[in-house]
């Protein structure tokens, strides 16, 4: 198994191409996630990632339903959220989507958490936007005691409480899905990834380098302040966001009228600036990989990292090109530099393999001879 | 060493928003005589484009993070801006939207604007005012308006003592505030957080 995870993760927006005027209708956008999906694990990606929105123009607002019908057409793809919303769901049924999801994979999958940015889904989903950080908190606290206890009793401020509430199905092999907690820009959520000892994801894409450098900073420090590990073992994941072609020009060219009219930063900056204050990188495959290996010089060695290349109304064919080149250029070097340096100590991207074999390695070591001597002198 | 930023939100070069702001910078340093006092001043004019960016992208750029931290990290702040129709000028505002928000918590504020004729005057008042004391800035209680007059007819002996006033005033509350310490961003948001996941356990 790679020490790093390379994968993509799609915002799953309905934008018009600005080259041709045409938007896709929800439809084939839904079936086109699906190509990309089945293309990034036919490349050799290890990740798909999708996120979770409830409004248009966004047509992921069932992540586990797309995540269960791409898991079922490829082979070793391990499906992701990016964003579950733990502010607007409810715990108990993310618990249970995602169990039924791990069961089906066969743990070929994780979870990432985020509090969503779209303030007017928490009142469609009877929520506060006030509350947004206590509710993520005790959501969060309570997702962890369905996934971990047996037999649940609970009573919170903002859902009705359990009593004697078993998941069905329980976590295959007994053991949860890993989970990231995500964040733009809100520290809060560095101290809660590193409270619980999880792992920790800086969006990195919309903000400048110096922000996601403080952020991982922080969470590895609160890492080891909770007693999980060092601060080098904290587990990071950082997003990334490219557009490729062999002759670098040529991918500046094609890829600024998507960028002039992009969601979220289009109209403001030039691309020239763009590249500068953030990590979008564009240009040759090369310049992809010199890029994303300086990630390292300020987060330190990570373990997954996640490229956006559908969004912007770029068309199918184009987004399939760009995987061509992320699975055939970039990732294999990527793979082979990133583990050149690496400590020994640094550990690997988790999967469900990881944990299962640490949860029994924890289980052999508390069964050891001091506490048969307990129970020989009882 | 006592660092006092000055914003200024005159569009022109030169401008008369830009000149009033020098005066009270100057009348502010005599004010405080033998003390090392400097003075950047950030020309809004200059970071215009910087601005509606960080508006459009919700970040600033490197340039203008540099500007932010210049302006959360003086002792006080000289704020002056051009009145336009009946408030401020949407630059300045614009300014002050996207600093992040703890950077005036605390900070002596002295406010002063720049008009066509002193019917505007009370834009200090209703607009100015207001704002910074929502930032949680100590707003000085003399603030100083200028109108074309000022600068060239009547009124411009006048404005000579008012800036004077309102400098000595300012920089009464600037001493009775004493050195700022630079509020950490996201301490309250920390806070809470860890406050919350105590309360878990």
């Amino acid at each position: 198994m790679s020490q790093m995870q390379f994968g993509i993760f799609t915002v799953g927006d309905l934008t018009r191409d600005p080259t041709t005027g045409k938007t896709l209708s929800e439809h084939e956008r839904i079936k086109a996630t699906v190509e990309i999906a089945k293309k990034a694990d036919e490349v050799g990606l290890d990740v798909f990632a999708t996120g979770e929105h409830h409004n248009p123009p966004f047509v992921p607002s069932s992540p586990t339903t797309l995540l269960a019908y791409i898991a079922a057409q490829t082979e070793r793809l391990l499906l992701s959220t990016s964003t579950t919303l733990i502010t607007t769901n409810d715990p108990v049924k993310i618990a249970e989507d995602f169990s039924v999801l791990q069961h089906l994979t066969d743990g070929r999958m994780d979870i990432m958490l985020g509090r969503g940015n779209t303030g007017p889904v928490y009142p469609w989903f009877g929520k506060d936007l006030r509350a947004a950080i206590p509710l993520t908190v005790e959501n969060y606290a309570l997702l962890r005691a369905v996934w971990d206890e047996e037999i649940v009793n609970w009573e919170g401020k903002y859902r009705t409480p359990l009593q004697g509430f078993t998941l069905a199905p329980r976590p295959l092999d007994g053991i949860p899905p890993f989970v990231w907690h995500a964040s733009i820009r809100s520290p809060e959520i560095t101290e809660l990834a590193a409270y619980y000892g999880d792992g920790f994801f800086a969006n990195h894409i919309f903000w400048p380098a110096s922000h996601t450098q403080q952020m991982v900073a922080r969470y590895r420090e609160r890492f080891a302040h909770y007693r999980h590990g060092t601060p080098e073992q904290a587990i990071v994941g950082l997003g990334g966001h490219v557009f490729m072609r062999p002759n670098s020009q040529d991918a500046v060219n094609e890829f600024r009228p998507y960028f002039d009219e992009a969601p979220v930063y289009g109209h403001g900056p030039s691309l020239e600036e763009f590249t500068a204050d953030t990590p979008l990188t564009v240009g040759s495959p090369q310049q992809v990989i010199e890029r994303t290996l300086s990630f390292r010089d300020y987060v330190g060695d990570y373990q997954r990292q996640l490229f956006l290349v559908d969004h912007a109304g770029l068309p199918l064919k184009t987004v399939l090109e760009q995987l061509d080149l992320l699975g055939e250029e970039v990732v294999p070097v990527l793979r082979k530099e990133f583990a050149i340096g690496r400590p020994a100590d640094v550990p690997d991207a988790p999967t469900h393999a990881s944990l299962v074999a640490k949860a029994r390695e924890e289980q052999r070591t508390d069964d050891t001879p001091e506490s048969t001597d307990q129970e020989e002198s009882a | 060493m006592t660092t006092i930023a000055v914003v200024t939100g005159g569009l022109r070069e030169p401008s008369s928003t830009r000149l009033l702001a020098d005066r009270l910078a100057g009348a502010v340093r005599d004010h405080l005589p033998g003390q090392d006092v400097q003075m950047p001043v950030i020309e809004l004019r200059h970071v215009g484009r910087a601005v509606v960016d960080a508006m459009l992208t919700g970040f600033p750029s490197a340039e203008l993070e540099q500007v932010f931290d210049t302006v959360a990290s003086a002792d006080g702040l000289i704020a002056v801006t051009p009145a336009f129709n009946a408030s401020f000028s949407g630059l300045f505002k614009s300014f002050f939207d996207v600093l992040p928000e703890p950077s005036l918590q605390d900070m002596p504020v002295l406010i002063a604007a720049t008009g066509g004729t002193e019917r505007h005057s009370l834009v200090l008042e209703h607009a100015l005012r207001p704002m910074f004391s929502y930032l949680h800035a100590v707003v000085s209680p003399i603030a100083v308006y200028a109108a074309t007059d000022d600068f060239a007819g009547a009124g411009a002996g006048s404005l000579d003592q008012r800036i004077d006033r309102a400098a000595a005033a300012f920089v009464r509350l600037l001493s009775a505030c004493g050195p700022r310490e630079r509020p950490q961003e996201y301490a309250a948001e920390l806070g809470e957080m860890e406050r919350l996941l105590g309360g878990l356990k």
